[in-house]
């Protein structure tokens, strides 16, 4: 923990880096909002809950876009969030259009924007046909490359941009003597191809890398993504990222690709849904009995029922 | 009624039609003239037997022409008979030449096959002609019958009524059992007091004009449908319609203005087998006496006028109730119209917006702008059309409320004020559906604690054309006290093209038990489904909230609530405390999504302009706070760096002074007495 690079840092630099002011300012603020029903059970307590709940990251729940998109953290918290609140909806099988998956980010955030959601189907989509149907996994990695690294995204556009219409960035800023040669080459009509070249591309992002105050995948696995192909196009490289296992635990928001869809709280979960479903069931059969002075059958109190609920018995329902 | 003669031997001629009163029976004097013809060849046409009583004395003889026979009587005959002359069934195909009979004032020709009207020119004395039942087609020859007062046309082919210019004195006009379809050439009859043109091909009555003494016309057995002109007719007492094709009163509404009319019949009508019938006839023609050949009782127009009063009350209150549903429709599409204008504008506001967001470096890729097909020339047609339409009615609203036994339809924003109104609580309680059209979701949001204090037993909403997009705005019917049925129409709300919009619906108003959802009833599997694809929603919004996050969002919930309540005029406690249980209720059943809640737009974005003040002070407190640390971290910095060096100094300074034991101990005593 007293690592010196910690202390070897000035003390504004530490702080913005692991953005200790940006929770301050929204635990005070928090705070300040609810005062009356804060103070009734002491303002300690109010401080441990909500860095408790930074630590867990639930403290993104229900919160404005601006708070939800101000740290690495929160993003990430928020990814993983919306994995967990919604994993059953992938387990399910439905494909859901962009707009829908948007409509579930905006449960969890009501003002979340729609730009975002449209650029992550671009992804998977290859920005063709918008309205076609995605599945959850998809759309999931997708997402979390574009909201997590989104300005790096943005910078990388820029680049591709460039590149395509055949300006080199780097003649401005990176003075190795290596870039002069590539940059003659490049001047050298490449544009009829598609995409970039690859190397080329890969340089011009490890400048960025440095440069960049946001986050970044990791510059080696950028590399390892661009070296199996000699070009690329934007949107073939940000699905390369997405579906890289790689950056997605360098992340730490989500569990691998093929562990989507279980999770430890699988279990809970089950039990917590038959219980659910029996209580609404009793409720149900009571209601039915007063209207008709029926008995349902005997099933609601089996036990085999409980076993009968889980997942994998269940018929997927016909969408209405 | 066919016009019979009835010739008598005796002295004076008697025309039996019933309708004639006594004062007109036409005499006519035995005349002893008895003209000679020079030499003409008689010839005898036909030498069959006379069948008529008269027949025996009359000679008709072949004639220089030949068509033509001659004829002739026996002196006595014409002495006796001297002014009348009855050839009835002769077998006649042609008129005679009939000579030295210049006096003769009836003339019978009955029942014979005649084909022209001919050879009578001479007859100028002629008052009585009868051609009853023969094969004429044209009325002709008749122009220097300038006495005649009765023809008796009937049963034969004419087509048209023509040629009876010169016959000014005509007071019978019989043209029954012919093929006449009009009536024309009679305006100059002003003294026929009898037209019967009974068994024609009328289709229509009119042209009537001039006869101003006709006092019976007979029109039955034709295919009449509507009768005009007969109001200028002023002696006119009977009318005989029957047997025609008449089936509404306002074709034959000039009778009403016919103040001679006494007797009229229209059996064998259409109009006859209405329900109607009598009480609309007696009460439009109050001056009648009798009805198909009915006297009318003092009853039966007493029930007449009682009726139609009855029908004209009824055909009022249709005519309102078509207005009304005129007017109601016309709202709805104003309503409709302004909907989709504003739609319209939103859209493009919004599409403006993404693209002034979207700068061209972001993508590299082309994005064809939004194709926004607004077009101000296409609502200006739209508008052009409707207005003048709309120009019919004088008050068109902006909303519609209607209330219709047990739904409540409300269209365009401006309905939802109506809730405020003072609703029985009979009716209020009647209403079970409430159905929302042309309204934005989320105004519909903000009377929603209203329509649950007002409309209690309403079970059933509905939702067309309200632009519910979001599966959030769902969670805004959770305050709502009980919902069995929830419609929500595809046209105007986009949420239906999702395909999970109904598991969440069911997920997050589970507490309600819904029956039906779209008319589709609820299935367990249904209910399952949707608490497997949102449990963890549930769970996560209410275990994984840190505690005062769940109250301060419940307690929003709350406070809104309270403040509606104190807002309301008028309330009465028992439903205070119905709120109370109410939410007591809701919490208690749902802690784990009563946190999903749905703030509109507009409200949100309030709440984070009302939060963007304590932001920013709290920004700065932080930093003062930061600012203060970091000093103070670097005073102890400084200092851990500077204590060492400080240490020995105040170290050394110490054993300086302490090294001279006797002038420490001197200092000290003068400092504490320089003390005091």
């Amino acid at each position: 923990m007293l690592s010196p690079e910690r202390l070897a840092l000035p003390d504004y630099e530490y702080l913005a880096q692991r953005h200790v002011l940006t929770y301050m300012e929204d635990a005070v603020c928090q705070l300040l909002e609810n005062k009356e029903d804060i103070s009734q059970y002491g303002i300690a307590r109010f401080f441990t809950e909500y860095f408790n709940s930074v630590c867990q990251g639930t403290h993104i729940l229900f919160r404005e876009f601006s708070f939800i998109q101000a740290t690495p953290h929160n993003r990430a918290s928020f990814l993983r969030a919306f994995w967990r609140c919604f994993r059953t909806v992938g387990k399910n099988g439905d494909l859901l259009t962009m707009k829908e998956y948007h409509c579930l980010l905006q449960l969890l955030c009501p003002d979340f924007p729609l730009e975002l959601t449209q650029k992550a189907a671009r992804i998977v989509l290859m920005d063709d046909a918008m309205d076609c149907l995605m599945s959850f996994s998809d759309f999931l990695f997708a997402f979390q490359i574009q909201f997590y690294y989104s300005e790096f995204l943005d910078s990388v556009a820029a680049i591709y941009q460039d590149l395509l219409s055949g300006k080199n960035p780097n003649t401005v800023i990176v003075p190795t003597s290596s870039s002069g040669q590539h940059r003659q080459r490049q001047v050298l009509g490449e544009a009829s191809m598609e995409g970039v070249e690859a190397s080329l591309f890969y340089q011009c992002l490890e400048n960025l890398c440095d440069r960049h105050k946001y986050s970044c995948p990791p510059p080696a696995l950028v590399k390892e993504v661009l070296s199996n192909v000699q070009r690329l196009t934007f949107y073939g490289f940000l699905v390369a990222l997405s579906k890289h296992h790689g950056i997605n635990q360098a992340l730490g928001a989500l569990p691998d690709k093929g562990d989507l869809m279980h999770g430890p709280s699988l279990d809970e979960e089950l039990e917590r849904l038959v219980v659910r479903s029996r209580l609404h069931r009793t409720f149900a059969a009571h209601r039915a009995k007063e209207k008709q002075g029926l008995w349902l059958s005997e099933e609601e109190t089996s036990p085999e029922a409980l076993e009968r609920v889980p997942s994998a018995s269940v018929p997927h329902s016909t969408p209405y | 009624m066919d016009c019979q003669t009835e010739v008598n031997c005796g002295l004076h001629l008697v025309i039996q039609t019933s309708s004639l009163p006594e004062k007109n029976k036409v005499e006519f004097k035995l005349n002893k003239d008895t003209p000679s013809f020079p030499g003409r060849l008689l010839q005898h046409d036909l030498e069959r037997n006379y069948s008529s009583r008269q027949g025996d004395h009359i000679n008709l003889v072949s004639s220089s022409m030949p068509s033509f026979p001659i004829l002739q009587r026996s002196s006595e005959e014409k002495i006796l008979y001297s002014d009348r002359l009855t050839l009835e069934r002769q077998k006649l195909t042609v008129c005679p030449i009939i000579d030295g009979e210049e006096h003769l004032r009836l003339l019978n020709f009955q029942h014979n096959f005649i084909t022209r009207i001919q050879n009578i020119s001479n007859l100028q004395r002629l008052i009585f002609l009868d051609l009853y039942d023969n094969q004429i087609e044209e009325i002709s020859g008749l122009s220097t019958l300038r006495s005649l007062r009765v023809l008796l046309l009937g049963k034969n082919r004419i087509k048209k009524i023509s040629n009876l210019e010169n016959l000014k004195s005509l007071d019978v006009l019989d043209l029954h059992g012919n093929q006449i379809t009009k009536i024309e050439n009679v305006n100059h009859l002003c003294d026929l007091r009898v037209l019967n043109l009974a068994r024609n091909l009328l289709s229509h009555v009119d042209n009537l004009n001039g006869l101003d003494s006709l006092t019976e016309l007979n029109l039955r057995h034709n295919q009449i449908t509507f009768v005009r002109d007969v109001d200028n007719l002023p002696c006119l007492q009977r009318l005989f319609l029957s047997f025609n094709n008449i089936s509404s009163f306002d074709n034959v509404s000039c009778l009403a203005d016919s103040t001679s009319l006494s007797d009229i019949t229209f059996d064998g009508n259409p109009i006859a087998q209405e329900s109607w019938y009598k009480h609309t006839i007696l009460q439009n023609m109050m001056q009648l006496r009798q009805l198909d050949m009915k006297r009318i009782t003092e009853e039966e127009r007493r029930m007449a006028s009682i009726l139609a009063k009855k029908e004209e009350e009824k055909k009022r209150e249709n005519q309102k109730q078509s207005l009304l549903k005129e007017k109601k429709r016309l709202t709805i599409n104003n309503v409709a119209r302004k909907w989709d204008l504003q739609q319209r504008v939103a859209n493009i506001v919004t599409a403006q917006d993404r693209k002034d967001s979207d700068s061209p470096s972001q993508d590299p890729c082309q994005i064809d702008g939004s194709h926004i097909s607004a077009s101000p020339e296409e609502t200006g047609s739209l508008d052009s059309g409707l207005t003048s339409a709309l120009q019919g009615l004088s008050v068109i609203d902006s909303h519609l409320v209607e209330l219709d036994g047990d739904t409540l339809s409300l269209y365009g924003s401006g309905a939802l004020e109506s809730l405020d109104r003072n609703w029985s609580a009979q009716t209020a309680g009647m209403v079970t559906t409430v159905s929302f059209t042309f309204i934005e979701f989320d105004e519909i949001v903000q009377v929603l604690p209203k329509l649950k204090i007002k409309f209690p037993n309403s079970l059933h909403l509905k939702f067309r054309e309200t632009n519910l997009v979001m599966l959030q705005q769902f969670n805004a019917l959770a305050q709502l006290r009980r919902i069995d049925q929830l419609t929500i129409d595809p046209q105007g709300n986009p949420v239906v093209n999702f395909t999970l919009w109904k598991y969440y619906v069911l997920f997050r108003l589970s507490h309600f038990s819904m029956q039906k959802i779209n008319g589709t009833e609820v299935t367990q599997n249904d209910m399952i489904m949707a608490e497997r694809l949102f449990g963890i929603l549930a769970h996560v919004a209410s275990s994984e909230l840190p505690q005062y996050r769940l109250i301060s969002i419940l307690g929003d919930a709350r406070k809104k609530q309270f403040r509606y309540l104190l807002e309301t005029k008028g309330k009465k406690p028992g439903i205070v405390n119905e709120e109370n249980n109410d939410s007591k209720r809701l919490i208690g059943e749902n802690t784990n999504r009563a946190t999903l809640n749905y703030t509109t737009r507009d409200f949100y974005n309030e709440r984070l302009e009302e939060i963007k003040e304590k932001k920013k002070f709290c920004k700065m407190y932080i930093e003062d706070l930061v600012k203060e640390a970091t000093e103070i971290n670097m005073k102890n910095e400084a200092l851990q760096k500077l204590w060492p060096q400080m240490f020995i100094e105040l170290v050394r300074d110490a054993v300086i002074e302490i090294r001279n034991k006797n002038s420490y101990m001197k200092l000290c005593l003068q400092q504490i007495t320089d003390q005091k």
